[in-house]
């Protein structure tokens, strides 16, 4: 049954709280700014509790069930670090504060930059990119600078493989540059041939999902990077993925220029909910003078003493990414992840992901064809169509819900048709693993035996099936205030 | 709700002369009689149908279909078969079917309001049918004919069947695509040449594209095909005092729509500046622009259904064309959508060097949106 809204709820003349007697000179508003009724709901405190209780409860994360998510890093965020992020110290701290006030603000800061910069083998840390987008357009503005400081300002195209992360085109649009895509390999690879033939002189740059988002390693990485480095072009890789490789390898030891980190899926922030994100940026030395500013460095102390610690813009930098600092609070909570993790818990996250995506791929590839079958990192993409069956991934995932699970990523990547993209996470134990496998055996059973089970799923859900070509080909806006609908399409 | 209306036709002959060798079935059934071909059509019909009795009843909320069709072996034979009861016969065909059958039987399904025709031949029953259509009523072809160069054909019954489904649902748009069959009067001279005859509509799959980080959107052939007008405005108007030559097919004279002027479909026309220098062009003409131009682009679209970006449809582009163009300057554009159906572009200019030269390292540059190209492979 649907919750209706307060609106629907509203009764003229009910009131929720009590507004403090007044303490200034009462003063009437000028003419004309007073209305009747200004459109708001009027409800009892009860009301509104009972509203937003009974909506919450509908609400499904990760300290809900599983949320196998594909690309999305979905993983327990341990509360102590939610905690830590609402120290007084912390959480209080103003941006427009002069520096000096909050010498451990900037030592956390200053901290995290080392640590992200030590986990990703790179020169250099800039944490104010504010997402991973925009991590990946940081990137590419720094790049363009790069090659323009060179005179080279025809290098205006990006490499992009089919198997990267969909808003890598999307950030080269908003950088201004023009996109190329590559092809994979019927291993999942890039096709080297096809970067072989896109390689030259307008080359500015090969993005790299690492892993790519079918979940592979890309076996010939190093010969991919010297073909693009041979050319001229730089590499940047999206370290979105990095929960595969924390710990275990140095992305920037391969030779990337670039890599920004989402500490909100490596990490362990609270994601999903449309932000705040954090996408800080490593830099391999002959691009670290580009990086946006500011950034922390620290000056050795005296003796005894503390170090000092300062904003600095480095010389060539591309300048703010955003204002003031970054997302701050998210610096905290992942400090204390890390710190609390330190370097061996970190690999062993890495290790673990990979075993609970590997475990599963090899429980499911009987029922749901897995199309790159072979060792994947910590996600794995199949399709959501039995053999013998014609149901759709939409379905498979829909009809999940009805089990208590979150649906993986649907129809992404691209290149496998009906896709399931699913990335159990380091956090998740056997019995968990298990229990999903066999919910995915039973929707396997009824997509050869009662197929439109699947095709009219959810059953159990709050709201059934949304008629989602319908939703996003004529929205209906309705005004709260005057009741007017307007539709769209 | 009220039911959709679906014409349906099957040209009992289609297919017949490609078990005996020949190209086509049209003009040459007699011939194809006598080296013992027998009907195939209606077993392909009947296999959509049952496919598509069998997704229809699934279906919830129910899809009301009302049939209109021709007689017997021409559509009420296998409808019946199928299982299908809200049939109206509403054109009765001669013993021995012809082209004139077709257009009649569509002309019929016209007058009595068909949202969709779903026939059973080839390109050539594709075409007559366009003849009668006009780009007014999507058209999709269940694939039983000699020659499928066209747009409009399901890969297999099957997924013809889920595409019908697809087009009652509303989740699949109708788009334009290129219809395409043999010209046989060059083929009794002795000469294999595809012509480009028409556009037609047809329920197509939307293109998926990532819109955020999980969130997937589709969105239609004609935004993809706008997406990709609107970046070759951006080519032209950054290539002053340049001759754009634009090829014939769909996605090409979309470019026609964004600069305003009357882009032929089936032909190539002339474009300097932003203004159509040129219509409807044979070779003769298109040499004499190319020795007042030095600067210039050739931009093409593969036409029909097999990749073919050269020798298919666009025959007045001759090899000399080509090599003074230049492979650099030749600019393929091509939706998504497409290229999933046609995932390897071929060359067919008659010179086997020329197509060689063009086919290049394995892989071409294709514009498949604004400021976004896929390398595809070619293939000789």
């Amino acid at each position: 049954m649907a919750e209706p809204t307060v609106y629907e709820l509203s009764v003229a003349g009910r009131q929720g709280v009590d507004l403090p007697l007044l303490d200034v000179p009462e003063s009437p508003l000028p003419d004309g700014l007073a209305r009747a009724d200004n459109g708001l709901p009027e409800l009892a405190q009860l009301d509104v509790v009972r509203h937003f209780l009974a909506l919450s409860q509908r609400n499904f994360g990760v300290d809900t069930g599983f949320y196998p998510l594909g690309s999305c890093t979905m993983k327990y965020n341990p509360k102590i670090t939610e905690e830590l992020a609402r120290l007084p110290g912390f959480a209080r701290s103003h941006p427009l504060q002069p520096p000096e006030t909050v010498p451990g603000n900037l030592a956390l800061m200053h901290q995290l930059q080392q640590w992200l910069a030590e986990i990703g083998g790179f020169a250099a840390v800039s944490l104010q990119p504010a997402a991973g987008a925009q991590g990946e357009l940081t990137a590419l503005l720094m790049m363009r600078a790069y090659h323009a400081e060179r005179g080279e300002t025809g290098r205006n195209q990006v490499l992009i493989p089919d198997a990267a992360h969909g808003t890598n085109p999307a950030s080269t649009a908003m950088a201004g540059l023009d996109v190329l895509e590559i092809p994979s390999d019927s291993r999942g690879n890039i096709d080297r041939q096809a970067l072989r033939a896109a390689c030259d002189d307008t080359v500015l740059a090969l993005m790299l999902t690492l892993p790519n988002t079918l979940g592979l390693f890309e076996e010939e990485i190093a010969e991919v990077i010297d073909l693009v480095h041979g050319c001229g072009g730089l590499v940047y890789g999206d370290g979105a993925n990095m929960n595969a490789l924390a710990g275990v390898m140095r992305p920037g030891e391969l030779g990337l220029d670039l890599m920004h980190y989402n500490l909100h899926k490596t990490f362990a922030t609270p994601h999903g909910g449309g932000g705040p994100g954090s996408g800080p940026l490593g830099a391999s030395d002959r691009l670290r003078d580009y990086l946006p500013g500011p950034i922390v460095v620290a000056k050795p102390g005296a003796a005894l003493e503390a170090p000092e610690y300062a904003f600095s813009t480095p010389d060539k930098s591309i300048g703010r990414m955003c204002t003031y600092f970054g997302n701050f609070g998210v610096f905290v909570r992942s400090h204390a992840y890390i710190r609390m993790l330190g370097a061996a818990g970190l690999r062993d996250n890495s290790y673990h992901a990979v075993l609970n995506a590997n475990y599963l791929r090899v429980k499911l590839r009987e029922l749901y064809p897995v199309p790159f079958d072979r060792l994947n990192m910590h996600e794995f993409v199949c399709q959501g169509r039995p053999e013998g069956s014609d149901v759709r991934a939409l379905d498979v995932s829909k009809r999940l819900m009805d089990f208590g699970f979150h649906p993986p990523t649907n129809y992404f990547p691209l290149i496998v048709p009906e896709a399931l993209m699913i990335e159990p996470t380091e956090t998740e134990n056997k019995e968990t693993l298990d229990a999903f496998a066999a919910a995915m055996g039973s929707i396997a059973e009824e997509a050869l035996a009662t197929p439109e089970r699947l095709r009219t799923a959810p059953h159990e859900t709050p709201v059934r099936r949304l008629d989602e070509v319908q939703a996003a080909r004529q929205l209906v806006l309705i005004d709260p205030v005057t009741g007017r609908t307007a539709v769209e399409g | 709700m009220t039911a959709k209306r679906i014409g349906f036709l099957i040209n009992p002959i289609a297919g017949m002369g490609g078990r005996v060798g020949l190209k086509g079935t049209d003009d040459a059934l007699a011939r194809a009689l006598e080296l013992g071909a027998r009907p195939t059509a209606h077993l392909r019909a009947g296999e959509t149908l049952i496919r598509l009795h069998g997704l229809l009843e699934r279906q919830v909320p129910a899809v009301a279909v009302q049939w209109l069709t021709c007689s017997g072996p021409m559509g009420a034979d296998a409808l019946q078969a199928a299982g299908f009861t809200a049939v109206e016969v509403v054109y009765r065909g001669a013993k021995t079917t012809t082209e004139n059958d077709t257009k009649a039987a569509v002309g019929r399904f016209l007058e009595r309001g068909a949202d969709l025709i779903l026939f059973c031949g080839g390109d050539g029953t594709a075409r007559d049918i366009c003849a009668i259509t006009a780009q007014e009523v999507p058209i999709l072809g269940v694939p039983a004919g000699v020659k499928m160069y066209s747009g409009v054909f399901g890969v297999n019954p099957a997924r013809t069947a889920e595409i019908v489904v697809g087009f009652l649902t509303g989740s699949l748009a109708p788009t334009s695509v290129d219809v395409l069959d043999l010209d046989e009067e060059k083929y009794r001279q002795g000469e294999w040449a595809v012509r480009l005859c028409a556009s037609a509509l047809t329920p197509y799959e939307a293109t998926f594209t990532q819109s955020a980080k999980a969130l997937i959107a589709a969105s239609t052939e004609a935004d993809v095909k706008a997406e990709i007008a609107a970046y070759l405005l951006e080519i032209i108007r950054d290539n002053p005092a340049t001759l754009f030559l634009l090829g014939p097919g769909s996605t090409v004279r979309t470019i026609g729509d964004g600069l305003d002027i009357d882009k032929t479909l089936l032909g190539i026309d002339a474009v300097i500046d932003g203004r159509l220098t040129g219509t409807d062009l044979n070779e003769g003409r298109i040499l004499a622009l190319l020795d007042r131009h030095p600067r210039r682009k050739l931009v093409l679209s593969p036409i029909g259904a097999q990749g073919f970006v050269l020798g298919r449809g666009n025959l007045q582009i001759t090899p000399e064309i080509v090599r003074r163009c230049g492979r650099a300057n030749i600019i393929v554009v091509a939706t998504p959508a497409k290229l999933a159906r046609t995932p390897v572009l071929r060359f067919d200019t008659g010179e086997p060097e020329l197509d060689a030269e063009l086919a290049g390292a394995g892989y071409i540059p294709v514009v498949i949106g604004h400021r976004r190209r896929r390398l595809v492979k070619t293939q000789l």
